[in-house]
């Protein structure tokens, strides 16, 4: 019973990272129809950030809140000088935005080495229940995840900003009649989506450690993800980053790992296949 | 003045411009460097070359799906790994190593793998997006890959070592300049065959769905039956490709089959530019060569290099280096008589 409940929260917990890493980039995919393979190294550089700011003798938590702040104020940069230039195909999007991946992950790379670096955790011990004992960072994580999939579903269906960036997905040609800047509006999206992942990478490195391929490690999960769940919409990703997430960890407690890991992305390819709308499809939010 | 002086440069024929016959030069200029290369290359230097050659038929199969029929393969790796490991399997298991029959079933191996996927992927009641193509392509090589590294009779994370070398009757084919003048052999024979595919009747209806896919069904053609039919071809020559890379090697290790090497035959062939053969061969000895001679003083700022040059490439010259050279006309190249008599006009 006890086991049951320990896996049953190491699933949860796992969900909730990839629910996170995910959130930024099914943002980025819905509202501005493309699919951003710099976002894992958006997740790298949180987690970058978070180290950077810890060695240089502040507390972790600092450097936590600071990632989402400056991989956010980067993507804005690079939406501006780069990004904009692909948004007529999104093959090319798809390419570019890869090859600023490679470029960020192979500069941090050449920061860090090839070396796994721990990130101590900024509230540390476990919860304990009975016999049973849980991270305290996972419970946190978790509960973040809840606050910023609520926070980002108030932002984009109940403020004017989030108005704005529907009208302009919706027909940009109407919004820019309208008044709405579409320019400033994918701009700040993509800064959003990036301060998003910054913020996943900042939250999950005391658990993953920091290394160059960490971005890469989510990458294809998160593109699994959101087309399973479906693009168009804000739950279509995050339902299917939960539903991604929820079986990467709970698949191996049932069979061997490597068995897991590929039939997920088998079933997920298949399911897509047949549903290319994904999960849930649908304008808006 | 200037739109009279435009339309009529437009109509002149092409024949009778050396400008025009570009690409049958760099052609031959490429085979004859290739021919001599050996005589002049030291030993260990040969053997590198061996291996770019070897790649260069890897980036003709990519340019094949992506540069002419406009499909994004983004996991090109997979059918190249799989046919690798299976020819290795084939040495190690069986003992099997004659040329006549490694070669055809590394080939088949990719045929396969491509039929299998690309039938998936690209066939059946609803037309599939590019991204979903891109992303089921790279999932597909991303779970080999995993699948390889953990699967001990595969050799896992270390690959098969040690695969003894490829035979023809008692000759043993080890590195070397006959290793490599095989390879150039073979790769000029699948470049010929590729140049009479992508310049046939075929040829103009892929470059045609690149370009227009909804225009192209509608004059009748079966266009998801064109690419799935494209598709496996590439598999095919992939596979070739990979199962001349593990006898060359002498091993095969996940790498091959993974995320790594399907974006490096990416970046060759934006590089040299997609849907011109010439450029996926000039694309990957460019890049090969560069990166030979950086990796020793710069190994570190190679792959930021490389990152850059790519992401420049794809922002000012889409078409790749060989746009530098010839014009988008010839890089697609003139099809049927009326070109041929120099009626060029939009007809």
């Amino acid at each position: 019973m006890d086991n049951l409940f320990i896996a049953l929260f190491e699933i949860l917990s796992f969900g909730a990272i990839v629910v996170l890493v995910v959130l930024g980039l099914g943002i980025i995919a819905s509202m501005m129809g493309i699919f951003n393979f710099a976002q894992g190294e958006f997740v790298l550089l949180g987690a970058y950030i978070t180290y950077v700011v810890h060695s240089a003798g502040a507390p972790v938590w600092l450097g936590m809140v600071a990632a989402p702040f400056a991989v956010g104020a980067l993507g804005f940069v690079l939406e501006r000088l780069v990004v904009r230039r692909f948004y007529a195909a999104p093959i090319i999007a798809m390419l570019g935005t890869y090859a600023l991946g490679l470029i960020i992950r192979e500069v941090v790379r050449g920061l860090i080495g090839g070396l796994y670096i721990s990130v101590p955790e900024p509230i540390g011990g476990s919860v304990n229940l009975g016999a049973m004992h849980f991270s305290s960072w996972r419970l946190v994580i978790i509960v973040i995840t809840v606050l910023v999939m609520g926070g980002s579903y108030l932002l984009l269906a109940r403020t004017a900003f989030g108005l704005r960036i529907r009208a302009s997905l919706e027909n940009p040609a109407l919004a820019r009649a309208s008044g709405i800047s579409t320019n400033a509006i994918y701009g700040a999206t993509f800064a959003f989506g990036a301060a998003l992942a910054g913020l996943a990478g900042a939250l999950i490195v005391p658990v993953f450690s920091l290394f160059a391929d960490l971005g890469l490690r989510f990458l294809i999960q998160g593109f699994v993800a959101v087309m399973v769940g479906g693009i168009g919409s804000f739950a279509g990703p995050v339902a299917g980053a939960g539903l991604i997430g929820t079986l990467s960890a709970a698949l191996p407690w049932v069979i061997s790992p490597v068995i897991a890991d590929v039939l997920v992305f088998v079933l997920a390819i298949i399911f897509i296949k047949f549903r290319p709308q994904g999960l849930i499809s649908g304008k808006g939010v | 003045m200037t739109k009279t002086t435009h339309a009529a440069a437009a109509l002149s024929p092409p024949r009778f411009g050396w400008r025009a016959q570009r690409l049958p030069i760099v052609e031959l200029v490429v085979l004859a460097i290739g021919v001599l290369l050996p005589l002049v290359l030291q030993d260990y230097l040969t053997v590198y070359a061996t291996r770019v050659l070897i790649l260069c038929l890897f980036a003709l199969s990519f340019d094949l799906v992506w540069g002419y029929a406009g499909i994004m393969s983004f996991g090109q790796a997979l059918f190249f790994g799989s046919a690798g490991y299976s020819v290795a399997l084939l040495a190690r298991d069986l003992g099997i190593t004659s040329m006549a029959l490694v070669l055809p079933a590394g080939l088949l191996i990719g045929l396969t793998f491509a039929l299998l996927l690309g039938g998936f992927l690209l066939l059946g009641r609803h037309p599939s997006s590019v991204i979903f193509v891109a992303l089921g392509t790279l999932t597909g090589s991303y779970a080999a890959d995993r699948l390889a590294r953990g699967w001990y009779y595969l050799g896992g994370q270390n690959g098969i070592p040690s695969i003894p070398p490829m035979t023809l009757g008692s000759y043993e084919f080890t590195e070397g300049p006959a290793f490599y003048y095989l390879a150039l052999g073979i790769l000029l024979a699948v470049y010929l065959g590729c140049r009479f595919l992508v310049r046939s009747q075929f040829g103009l209806a892929l470059a045609g769905l690149r370009e227009n896919e909804q225009r192209i069904a509608f004059f009748g053609y079966k266009v998801q039956h064109l690419k799935a039919i494209i598709f496996s071809f590439s598999g095919a020559v992939a596979g070739l490709a990979g199962s001349l890379y593990a006898f060359h090697e002498g091993f095969v290790w996940p790498n091959m089959l993974g995320v790594v090497m399907s974006t490096q035959v990416v970046l060759y062939v934006l590089f040299g530019g997609a849907g011109t053969l010439i450029g996926a061969v000039i694309g990957t000895v460019v890049i090969e060569a560069v990166s030979f001679w950086l990796s020793n003083s710069y190994q570190d700022i190679w792959p930021i290099i490389l990152g850059t040059l790519l992401l420049l490439v794809i922002l000012f010259r889409p078409a790749g280096l060989v746009s530098l050279i010839f014009s988008e006309r010839e890089r697609v190249g003139n099809f049927g008589r009326a070109s041929k008599r120099g009626h060029h006009g939009p007809s």
